[in-house]
């Protein structure tokens, strides 16, 4: 049977299962989440308001044997940046959505009592939406603990914790993953969207479904052959990653002068060595943690880890750089077991991690708490955020507008939404990223390297404007092409080496759907994405003058390099030239 | 002279299982070593330093030390585009490829 369209109609309570319009048959992940909004969100609609929609969507090749293809991908218009989003994760759901054959889960409307919140339960051709009374003001964990007693541990489970129920701008939405524990669909306060629409929790349940038919099974197989290969064999993808994660990025950074540190007041962190990847590394061996661990089924990267206390007990999976950067250097905590503890907290009420770290950067910087105490952002997160205290809800409204309240300039988002771990001003080509992706600072928006676009020729100096725009384009478009696949982006790492890698990719798009699409024909799919939600971001007022850095990055110098944002507005807007 | 030195990820456990302190540590040098020298002296093999930070900056691995200098040494396995931006790739391109 094909793939179909499931519908929520929250104002009604009701669903109707639809086909697929052929102009989406060929689009997956970010592709069709970014293609459905367009279509059917007013840009100008209020993000947490009636006619905003969640889009839940696996990508081209979720439900395969594909190495790392168990990405999914949830499209809304983003109430912390006011434009549209794509945030994607790792977890069972896409895996579980693409065996069901749900090609999207589209959520619309407002129910009309407010003060149920309701359990939204997907199964082959129907939905059950049911209120949910037992779970409200619960977190996490155990709403998804709930969730695998009542359907067994095969079933998908996307909640949201206290924050998303509030509507807080820095929530998050939380994916179960293969192991019981929690990824997140991060970015852009898309909580709040799911907490507008009273939703508590989703389960997805595929039974015995397996929907994913390969239409040429002996080249699926010899092209995914050839595509783990890469992936196993290249240094990053195969070493790097499964032995430090992307901590390892710590002391790169921090040596490089990018890494922002005290609200991005200085290029390096006198933390970087407590906090770097080769001593969480060092910890996980000696408590008996683990350094490889996946995200979801069929990943062989494994750049995720377990982390354990000094007394081997469990404390945190998914400890990724951004989120210890962003508690380490950023408000500056000196004790990588706090953060990890810290990080456990943000998994279980749902909050995302950059946003949430910038946020008490700049508290700090406004006055609100010191920096590097670690014990008064516990306490903000477990007791203030969750019992929606002015406090709570003050650091629950994201770096932006704290910012605004505390009289602060030295606020570090694009587009209202926090900064990531890699400083704009040291590193240029992500400055470029984050000023032009539609998705406000967003580092994973300029994450991949399609080789086919890519000018190899001379070397880029990231202190320097030269060359930044177009590195930054290019990176741009095979990240929207690879967000699209479902594929995590660390695939696109053997890419730059490996001249085989990406051909397999679309080898396997191809035997499973019987097309005959080329290199050039998956750039083009980015291009059209990125502009696609470029004009949805034109149409929700989200123009020029917001492809710009904070102007403080254009008068403060940051040491140690001393560098500065000298692009001109012409340079910024010449990345749309495509 | 003296420069203060930094090896990273496999560089680091390398080193370490040989009893070379590598984190932050000051090393003397004969004068006019380049980086590459140094790389030689550590007993490091082609291929197993990708790229060398020279005071915050990739530079070119025939580049002259001089006193005081801050040396970082990096293996392969730097995820993300970073490899790219931070001109790693390209240096090391630039290095390995046959003139």
């Amino acid at each position: 049977m094909a793939d179909k369209i499931y519908r929520v109609r929250m104002n009604d309570l009701s669903f109707s299962v639809e086909d697929v319009p052929k102009e989406w048959l060929g689009l997956g992940g970010r592709g069709l989440t970014s293609t459905i909004v367009a279509a059917e969100v007013d840009p100008e609609c209020h993000p947490l308001g009636p006619n905003n929609k969640m889009v839940f969507a696996p990508g081209l090749l979720s439900g395969t044997a594909a190495a790392n293809s168990g990405r999914t991908s949830l499209g809304a218009k983003s109430p912390l940046t006011g434009g549209i989003k794509e945030s994607n994760s790792g977890g069972t759901s896409a895996g579980i959505m693409a065996k069901l054959g749900v090609k999207a889960l589209i959520i619309e409307g407002l129910p009309e009592e407010d003060d149920t919140f309701y359990h939204i339960h997907v199964t082959k051709e129907h939905v059950t939406i049911e209120p949910i009374p037992e779970l409200v003001g619960k977190e996490n964990f155990e709403v998804l603990d709930t969730m695998l007693e009542r359907y067994g541990r095969k079933v998908a489970v996307f909640s949201i914790g206290t924050p998303g129920e509030q509507r807080m701008l820095i929530s998050n939405i939380s994916v179960k993953d293969p192991q019981g524990k929690i990824r997140s669909l991060g970015r852009g306060g898309l909580g709040a969207v799911m907490g507008s629409k009273k939703i508590k929790v989703i389960t997805v349940d595929a039974g015995d479904s397996k929907e994913t038919y390969l239409a040429d099974a002996a080249t699926f197989r010899a092209a995914n052959k050839a595509f783990t290969k890469a992936l196993k064999e290249n240094p990053i993808s195969g070493e790097g990653l499964p032995a430090f994660g992307t901590d390892i990025l710590v002391n790169i950074i921090n040596e490089a002068g990018g890494l922002p540190s005290m609200n991005f007041r200085y290029g390096t962190s006198e933390n970087a060595e407590e906090l770097s990847g080769e001593h969480v590394a060092e910890n996980i061996q000696e408590r008996g943690g683990k350094t490889t661990h996946g995200c979801h089924a069929g990943c062989v990267i494994q750049c995720s880890q377990v982390y354990n206390d000094k007394d081997g007990n469990y404390v945190t999976s998914g400890f990724e750089y951004e989120m210890i950067w962003a508690f380490g250097a950023n408000y500056g905590i000196d004790d990588i077991d706090t953060i990890a503890h810290i990080d456990h907290i943000m998994d279980d009420i749902g909050v995302d991690a950059i946003e949430t770290g910038v946020t008490f950067g700049v508290a700090a910087e406004g006055g609100m708490l010191p920096f590097g105490d670690g014990e008064a952002v516990i306490k903000i997160l477990t007791e203030e955020i969750p019992n929606g205290t002015p406090t709570g809800r003050v650091i629950g409204s994201g770096a932006g507008n704290v910012g605004k309240l505390y009289g602060v300039v030295r606020v570090p988002v694009v587009k209202n939404q926090g900064m990531p771990a890699y400083e704009p001003r040291a590193i240029k080509g992500q400055g470029i990223t984050y000023v032009t992706t539609p998705m406000g600072a967003d580092h994973t928006a300029g994450y991949a390297v399609a080789t086919n676009i890519l000018n190899s020729g001379g070397h880029i100096d990231p202190l320097k404007k030269e060359g930044q725009v177009e590195l930054s384009r290019n990176l741009q478009i095979a990240s929207a092409a690879i967000d699209s696949t479902g594929m995590c982006i660390f695939v696109a790492f053997p890419a730059l080496d490996d001249p085989a890698c990406l051909p397999a990719l679309i080898d396997m798009i191809n035997a499973r759907f019987g097309a005959e699409l080329t290199g050039d024909d998956v750039t083009n799919l980015g291009k059209n994405i990125l502009k696609l939600e470029h004009a949805f971001n034109l149409k929700a007022g989200l123009g020029k003058a917001d492809d710009r850095i904070p102007e403080f990055m254009k008068y403060e110098t940051l040491p140690p390099h001393d560098a500065i944002w000298d692009f001109t507005n012409e340079e910024i807007d010449a990345f749309w030239d495509f | 002279m003296t420069i203060n030195f930094n090896a990273f990820s496999f560089a680091r456990l390398t080193l370490r299982s040989q009893g070379i302190e590598c984190v932050n540590v000051d090393r003397e040098l004969r004068d006019g070593m380049t980086i590459q020298d140094f790389i030689d002296e550590l007993g490091f093999e082609a291929g197993e330093i990708e790229a060398v930070f020279l005071n915050g900056t990739i530079r070119p691995k025939s580049t002259v030390l001089h006193d005081g200098d801050r040396v970082a040494l990096l293996p392969p396995g730097t995820p993300g585009s970073y490899r790219l931006i931070l001109g790693i790739k390209a240096m090391n391109d630039q290095e390995t490829s046959p003139e």
